[in-house]
Parts: C-alpha cells; structure tokens; sequence
C-alpha cells in the first residue's frame, strides 16, 4: 500500500496539471485583488462614502481577513471542485487511456488498494490546493489590504442572520478550521470522479460527468421551484464548510453535514471499488 | 477485502455520525408566555394580497376574519400595511366593537397605507414622513410612554428600502430618547441565508447595510419565528428595544392569512 501511495504521488507531482491548478489560483488571488480593492476604494472614500454608511462605511471592514474570506467562498463554490474533479477523474481513466492500466492490475495488488491509494493522493491535492489557496490570501490581505478584525453582516456572503464579529486571532483560526472543512467537503467531488473515472474510459469525460452532476445539482438548488429538493443534493450538505466563518461555531450542525458528506464520500469510494474489481480491463 | 471492509464501517459510522447529530427540528416559536405581569402583545401584520391580483391591497372582504384574527390574540397594539385607506380602516374599527383605537398614515407616492391599532383610549397617532412614503407611529401608556411604528419598505427596490431604514431609523432614534419606541412591519429585506447565492450583491449589500443599521439600536424580537411570508421569506419584522427585556411568546400565525394574501402576522410578546 506504501509503495502504491510513493508511486501515486510521484506520479501527481510529475503532472502538469498539478502546477497548473495551482497556477490558476494565483491568477484568481490577483483578480480578486484587483476586485476588491478598487471596489473598496471607490465604495470606502471620496463621492460614495453615502453606499456605506453604517457599516461597511469602515475601512476597517475591507481588510485582508475578509479579502481571504470573499475570495475563499467566491472560488470555493466553482473554481476547486473543477481542479478536484480533473485530478480525481484522471486517476484511472488517465491510466485507462494512456494503456497502463491493464499492466498495473498485472501486479500482485488489489483493485481495491489502487483505488484507495489513488483516492489518498487526490484528496492530499485536494488539501494541499485549499491550503495553499487560503495562505496565499491570508498573505495578500496582510500585505496589500491590512489586518483588522472579520466583520459579519447578514445578507452578503449568507453567513450569519444578524451582525456579528471574529477578532483576528480567532478568524485565523477560523480559516485553519476551513482548510480542514473545505477539504472534507471536497472529497465528495473527489469520490464522485474516481467513480466517473472508473466507469468511463475518458479522464475528460470522467471529469466533464462529475462537473455536469455538480453544477446541474448545484444550480437546481438555487432555483426556486426545487426548493424542496435541495435537501437532497450533496452540493446543499457540501456547504457545511463554511459554518467555520459563523460568530458562534453551531457545531452539532457541522458535525451532522460533516458526517452526511463522510457518508457520500465512503459509499462513492465503495461503489468505485465494487464497479472496479468487476471491471474488464481491455486496453 | 480489507478496503472494502474499511470503507463499509466508515459509511456505517457517517451514517451514525449524521443520525446522532441530525438537529432536532427547531420550534418556530417560542410558545411560553411571560407570566410578567406587564406584558405589551404586538402584532404586526401586511394584510395586502400577492402580486398575481390587479389590486394587491387588502380586500374588504377579509376585514371580518382579520378582526376575528385581533380579538383572539388580543395584542395591545397592531401594526398594518397595505389598507386602501381610512374608510378601510374605519370598517375594522367596527368590527372590532370599539375595543381599539385607529388611524392611516398619511397618503404618500403609493396607493395603500399604514394604520396602527392601539387598545388604549388616549392613544395619539403621529405621522412620520420617511421620504416619499409615510408610516404611521401609535403612541400609548401614558405613564411609560410606548410607540409603534407601522412601517412598510419598497417591495422591489433594495436602495430605496435603505433610503426609507434610515429616514425610519432617524425619526425613530429621535424618539427613543423619551419613549420606548417599537418599530414593526413589512421591511422585504431579503437576507435569509439560505436563500440566495454567496455571490456579493449591491441589493444585498443594500438590504445587509438597512437591518445592520436598526440593529445598531434596535432588537429583531421576531427573529425566532421563521418565515413571515409565502416563499419562505422572512420579511416582516418587529424591532424593539436593545435592552434587556424578556422576550415571551413569538409566533408567526400562519393559519391567519385568507384569500390570497401572501403575509401572516408575526406576533411578539414582551414583558418589562
């Protein structure tokens, strides 16, 4: 299992798309940099100070902490579930469509231990793309826009129902905490497109599938009419992620999706596994 | 085998894990009364229709089942929105037998206005202009002066909402200085987080900025009882005082409604 693992990683450090994802992060942290901060410029100072006047007339409020928090949320919901599926849904059908995977189920190791190992690795790219994206812009806040307290208000962002405050120290905290939600929560897309990954011969078409499944999810459950729905969706119980940014943590709440999308995340990997050992692998 | 025997136990302790902490269904409201003896029962209530009627204010057909809705909570003060006028008002009076005192706000750009009801025989109303728009304040209790405001924000415009908060909020800091003031009605501030999108928007920020600011001097004593209109909005508010007061029975009354109105009164106990 050890070797698998040493060779999975080796194998996701020599792909490209590895760096490229990380690449991709920079350019949004620039992007929203750019946002933010002439959006805080022009909302914060000379002719518009009336649009803020009460509460986020201060400067204070547009500091790095909620730079970090604007963006995390904003590419949290589109931008890492598509690098999580890419990296997900090429682990078997990359090897399908290269033709190597015909000679890795040759050796003597268990179907089921090469997609446990492949899962690992894809979810360490998982962690490793939401921490680095938060450090980045806990440092680009720090550097270009400045510390200060994340204020919360009701209505933007929809995290809390009344006004509400984390001093700086505890919201750094918050956002260690969000590293580990975010990425438990990502780990349902990972499992999605490992299955993909198994049940088509494509890693495009693997990873294309569990987008679509995402986005069609994702986008009927902000539609009205399937309001009733939403409860069913992954995409509804993914979002316990962000119950870390709350003033007051409703732990019992983020505990119960946590354990909904463990939930998914097993029961896809185990599907994965079933359908895989079944498989007749013919290229 | 091992990996599948893994991943089978974890799926089963998830499982377990969402059961045990699967919250148990919050009550939407808060059904003990305050056994204070100086309990104050406010009631707010948008007796107007939804949009898919060509008159979408409060129809006089309903006034019957309004009053009976009045007489059974018996609140000692009423805030309503979206009544045709004083003739209007003056058939509710009636049917009220007497037991409440009454006016409309002044005409403002719309075609609806909005009344208080007080069960105080020397209760005085004041008009209080917000804008282009005017709401109405009922002022009662003498010996500790109380004040409603009945209060109803643009329905389709989030900036216009913020404008007539802090027109509402600046007459309302005003007179908190010698009376306790509550301010109750139809705000259509759409904040419930569930909602929308996490994109950031210049209505929402709009609406985020109006309640952030009453909540700078006010208390959302209606929060605890949900949804105040049909597709689950909450937009129907009493704001009250920030200081400590016990907060008793607040409900929304969602068998109220008749015809097709798209409100139900929220009602709020509290006691001194």
């Amino acid at each position: 299992m050890f070797t698998l693992l040493k060779l999975e990683l080796e194998k996701l450090f020599r792909a490209r798309s590895f760096y490229l994802s990380f690449i991709v992060l920079v350019g949004f942290v620039v992007l929203m940099l750019w946002g933010f901060y002439t959006y805080a410029a022009r909302k914060t100072g000379g002719e518009a100070v009336e649009q803020f006047k009460y509460t986020y007339e201060s400067k204070q409020y547009f500091n790095g902490l909620t730079f970090a928090l604007y963006s995390l949320l904003f590419s949290f919901t589109l931008l890492l579930p598509i690098f999580v599926s890419m990296s997900a849904g090429s682990q078997i059908a990359g090897e399908t469509r290269s033709g190597t995977l015909r000679m890795i189920c040759t050796r003597p190791i268990s179907r089921a231990s090469l997609v446990l190992s492949k899962f690992i690795v894809t979810a360490l790219h998982a962690g490793l793309l939401l921490t680095f994206f938060i450090g980045l812009n806990l440092i680009v806040g720090l550097i270009f826009v400045g510390w200060g307290n994340l204020e919360l208000y009701p209505g933007p962002l929809n995290l809390v129902d009344a006004p509400g405050k984390i001093m700086r120290d505890d919201a750094l905290m918050r956002f260690g905490y969000a590293a580990l939600s975010g990425t438990w929560a990502l780990l349902v897309i990972a499992a999605l497109a490992l299955l993909c990954s198994v049940v088509f011969e494509s890693p495009v078409q693997a990873t294309v599938m569990t987008i679509a499944a995402y986005l069609t999810l994702y986008i009927v459950g902000r539609v009205e009419f399937f309001e009733h729905l939403r409860p069913y969706f992954f995409t509804t119980d993914m979002e316990f992620w962000r119950d870390v940014f709350k003033p007051d943590i409703p732990w019992a709440n983020l505990w119960h999706y946590a354990c909904v999308c463990g939930a998914y995340t097993a029961g896809l990997l185990l599907a994965t596994v079933l359908i895989f050992e079944r498989k007749d692998i013919v290229t | 085998m091992w990996v599948k025997l893994i991943l089978l136990v974890l799926f089963c302790l998830m499982v377990a894990g969402a059961v045990h902490f699967a919250k148990p269904r919050e009550s939407e409201e808060r059904t003990s009364s305050s056994n204070s003896s100086d309990v104050l029962r406010l009631l707010t209530w948008n007796i107007g229709y939804a949009e898919l009627e060509d008159d979408t204010r409060a129809h006089d057909k309903d006034l019957p089942a309004i009053a009976e809705v009045i007489r059974r909570e018996n609140p000692d003060a009423v805030a309503l929105q979206e009544l045709t006028g004083k003739a209007q008002l003056n058939a509710l009076l009636k049917l009220l037998n007497g037991a409440y005192r009454g006016a409309v706000a002044q005409q403002g750009r719309g075609d609806r206005f909005e009344a208080v009801l007080v069960k105080d025989t020397g209760a005085t109303f004041t008009t209080v202009p917000v804008g282009d728009r005017y709401a109405l304040a009922g002022s009662f209790r003498s010996s500790s002066e109380i004040v409603l405001v009945s209060a109803h924000a643009d329905a389709f415009n989030a900036s216009r909402r913020r404008t007539y908060t802090e027109a509402l909020m600046d007459w309302a800091q005003a007179r908190a200085q010698s009376a306790t003031v509550f301010i109750a009605g139809d705000f259509n501030f759409e904040l419930k987080a569930a909602n929308e999108t996490n994109l950031y928007t210049d209505n929402l920020k709009h609406d985020s900025e109006s309640y952030s600011h009453i909540m700078r001097s006010f208390r959302d004593l209606g929060r605890a009882a949900g949804d105040t209109a049909i597709n689950d909005r909450r937009i129907d508010y009493i704001f009250g005082p920030t200081q400590p007061r016990n907060i008793g029975r607040v409900t929304v009354l969602r068998d109220a409604a008749v015809g097709r109105m798209d409100h139900w009164p929220l009602m709020v106990e509290v006691s001194f």
